[in-house]
């Protein structure tokens, strides 16, 4: 009897655990929305309709951008209302911290994307946690950069060129009249500017990718329009951050962010730069193509323009090559079947011509698909076509995009963003610094050597 | 079930052999559940991060490579790491100090208040229950060099020229992390340090009066070390939160202007997961486990002599 009462006891117990531990179960099930091969109540109530598999996938892409982050949740909306049997659960979150953090992080609690926007393409394809896209997919795009052979991402938009978006106004009160046609004459501009009582730059420093804008706006001048494969020598220690010409580029950017932008520079966020912007606290503003939307929303009277800083010798350098990134299936998502077919239907949605020549729209973006897409452009979009479709204008990328050979250790650019903050931070000796960056750059190499 | 019955059911128990068993084995019935998650949660994934300390896993990757002490190795070469330790160090003993000083402070006070004393002490009380991001937000919006209240309220009295990026400066966004946190902490230590003067016998203090003891000296020779006790947990529990500061740092500064505010904690979240070195982050993990054992070892020790000895 008290042998019973024992054993009682004990299945009440474990009965309780395997309780709690199955509702961890079930709610963990729930947030990873695999699919759920049931007929949609609706059509199988009706009896008389063909039964449609309800189907969820989960979708990640950097949202710093609010324009690009509206686009991508007005599609997603879109895609929902026209395939009603397909829930996409939208993971993406703004946050302070960097995309390739936050994409980690996700990766870490079990949360990786079924469908994400891949910008460290190579780290995460050869981690097996992205597949190939699919090759029915490939017929969409021009020319797809590819990785190993592959390719993995269905390109969103062409690498847009950066360049300063300025107030027109400021300019005129300045009593600037031509646009700078070599470095020196930006500078001379910037000191009119600040002449004439205006802070000529405002940069979102508090945000690091949008330190990568000007450090690479100098890297691409000095380094990568003249030697693309710099990154792989580097790796080979062939060439060094303490060359000339590496010295030279981030001497031009601590000269002109220590006399020239904003002081508030290291606690400005990226979307607060528009409003700098269009309420006269300054002139400039160093970003890309994308930021038109967010400037006309914040102000639509506001009149501004648009330009390539040239180098030294006059000779324009711009972000504008394709690099290998855009949207990825993941390795998970792809061993469902089902969730395989959504996301194709998806990514299909995505390019067709009035949804993506809606999204291109938004932010201003350049097509990467074959077929032709148009949409109403501005003055200041028609400049940064013009500088696309120049072939006078060297087309290059950032630091982080290259890939092959010219890939760099992927926890290297946050860092030298880093280090190059405190450079201006601390009016650091740039040589010194660059032998810094030379260290940390040969660590790493070792480090994902081992 | 009473300490009475309790008491009673352990003496029959040593009485009884048969009984002794059947108690042990509820007593492991009860401490089951709670040793089989703690196993699961904590035991665990301990073990296994001791295991991927030694390893140069990216945290993504299924290929974990065995490397040996390299990570450790890297730890006390890397002077990104060691200006972390130093960022511990100071914050830790800054955060020690002041959160103690301000939170005793604070406890007299509200003690000695006579009116509205409830009022002073949830208000005193309130930033406690804000979380770390929340407060860091907060400071963050505060202390911005464009549209921060601090700084306008510097410009408005005329002391414009004081303006400053208080936390895109290399010299002042350590001390305005510091200072925001012994804002957010000093309250709930000023609960403890208060329960602790409740204790303290009023006739003591009647006695050193009528004896011609001012203020100071009251506080100097009985308040104050007959708050040993309040004390050793204060301490213990701000040396703790203080060496695993992080929510604020990430609002704040991001470790930065460049690394001038990053910590241990810090630094493990950044290497681990931003720089895709889970191997060399759970390294960093242990150093900081080690560390803090040390620390708590020593300071328990320490303040234990203390309480005796008063």
């Amino acid at each position: 009897m008290r042998q019973k009462q024992t054993l009682i006891r004990l299945s009440a117990l474990l009965l309780a655990a395997t309780t709690v531990l199955a509702a961890c179960g079930n709610n963990n099930n729930s947030a990873n929305n695999t699919s759920e091969g049931t007929a949609a109540p609706d059509a199988a109530a009706a009896g008389n309709t063909p039964e449609v598999k309800k189907v969820s996938f989960t979708i990640g892409y950097a949202s710093g951008d609010p324009a690009t982050k509206q686009a991508i949740a007005d599609t997603v909306k879109a895609f929902m209302e026209a395939n009603p049997n397909i829930t996409v659960k939208d993971l993406s979150e703004t946050s302070s911290s960097a995309y390739l953090d936050w994409l980690k992080t996700k990766d870490a609690v079990g949360e990786f994307p079924d469908l994400v926007e891949m910008r460290d393409t190579q780290v995460f394809a050869d981690a097996g946690k992205i597949v190939e896209l699919p090759s029915d997919l490939l017929e969409l795009f021009k020319d797809p950069p590819q990785v190993d052979g592959k390719v993995w991402n269905a390109p969103m938009q062409v690498n847009v060129p950066q360049g300063i978006i300025y107030s027109k106004k400021a300019y005129a009160d300045a009593g600037i009249t031509e646009l700078p046609k070599t470095y020196d004459e930006f500078l001379q501009i910037q000191e009119k500017l600040k002449t004439s009582g205006i802070t000529p730059l405002v940069v979102g420093g508090k945000d690091i990718f949008h330190m990568g804008f000007w450090i690479n706006k100098f890297l691409i001048d000095d380094v990568y329009s003249k030697d693309p494969d710099w990154n792989s020598k580097r790796t080979a220690k062939t060439v060094s951050f303490t060359d000339p010409n590496v010295v030279q580029a981030m001497t031009d950017y601590k000269e002109l962010f220590t006399k020239y932008v904003d002081k508030g520079w290291l606690s400005t966020a990226d979307n607060q730069t528009a409003s700098f912007l269009v309420s006269g606290k300054a002139a400039q503003l160093y970003s890309g193509t994308w930021m038109f939307s967010q400037i006309k929303e914040a102000d639509p009277s506001f009149d501004f323009g648009f330009y390539a800083i040239p180098d030294r010798e006059g000779k324009v350098n711009v972000v504008g090559l394709a690099s290998p990134a855009g949207w990825s299936l993941s390795a998970e998502a792809a061993k469902d079947a089902d969730k395989t077919a959504a996301i194709e239907q998806f990514i299909r949605f995505f390019f067709q011509k009035d949804n993506y020549s809606k999204y291109l729209a938004s932010i201003n973006g350049i097509p990467s698909t074959k077929e032709e897409i148009t949409y109403e452009t501005s003055e200041q979009m028609q400049v940064a076509l013009d500088l696309i479709t120049d072939p006078n204008v060297t087309k290059s990328l950032a630091i982080n995009n290259w890939w092959g050979d010219n890939l760099i250790p992927p926890q290297f650019r946050n860092w030298y963003y880093k280090l190059m903050q405190e450079l201006v931070a601390k009016d650091g000796d740039v040589t010194d610094y660059m032998k810094q960056a030379d260290n940390e750059y040969d660590n790493q190499v070792k480090a994902n050597q081992m | 079930m009473s300490a009475n019955l309790v008491k009673a059911e352990q003496t029959l128990a040593v009485a009884n052999p048969k009984r002794k068993r059947k108690w042990q084995s509820y007593a492991l019935l009860f401490i089951l559940p709670s040793f089989l998650i703690y196993t699961l949660f904590v035991i665990v994934p301990t073990a296994g991060s001791i295991y991927l300390s030694f390893t140069s896993w990216d945290g993504i990757s299924e290929d974990i490579r065995y490397i040996g002490f390299a990570n450790f190795v890297e730890i006390l070469q890397s002077t990104r790491v060691h200006n972390a330790l130093k960022n511990t160090l100071v914050m830790t003993i800054s955060l020690v100090v002041l959160e103690n000083v301000a939170a005793i402070l604070l406890a007299v006070l509200v003690d000695k208040v006579r009116w509205f004393k409830n009022l002073f002490r949830s208000v005193f009380y309130f930033p406690t229950l804000l979380s770390g991001v929340v407060m860091g937000f907060v400071w963050a919006m505060i202390l911005n060099y464009n549209f921060g209240v601090f700084n306008q309220m510097l410009d408005a009295v005329g002391l414009g020229s004081w303006m400053v990026d208080w936390l895109g400066s290399p010299k002042y966004a350590m001390l305005a992390i510091i200072l925001s946190t012994v804002w957010k902490g000093a309250g709930y230590y000023m609960i403890i340090y208060l329960a602790g003067l409740q204790g303290i016998p009023a006739e003591l203090n009647e006695a050193a009066s009528i004896d011609g003891a001012g203020g100071w000296k009251q506080f100097r020779h009985i308040t104050f070390p007959l708050l040993a006790g309040s004390m050793t947990v204060c301490m213990v529990l701000s040396m703790i939160s203080a060496l695993k500061i992080f929510d604020q740092i990430a609002v704040m500064t991001d470790g930065g202007p460049g690394f001038e505010t990053e910590t241990l904690t810090y630094i493990i979240y950044k290497v681990g997961f931003g720089e895709l070195r889970q191997g060399f982050g759970t390294a960093l993990a242990m150093v900081l486990f080690l560390l803090i054992l040390l620390v708590t070892l020593i300071q328990v020790k320490f303040l234990r002599k203390r309480e005796v000895q008063m």
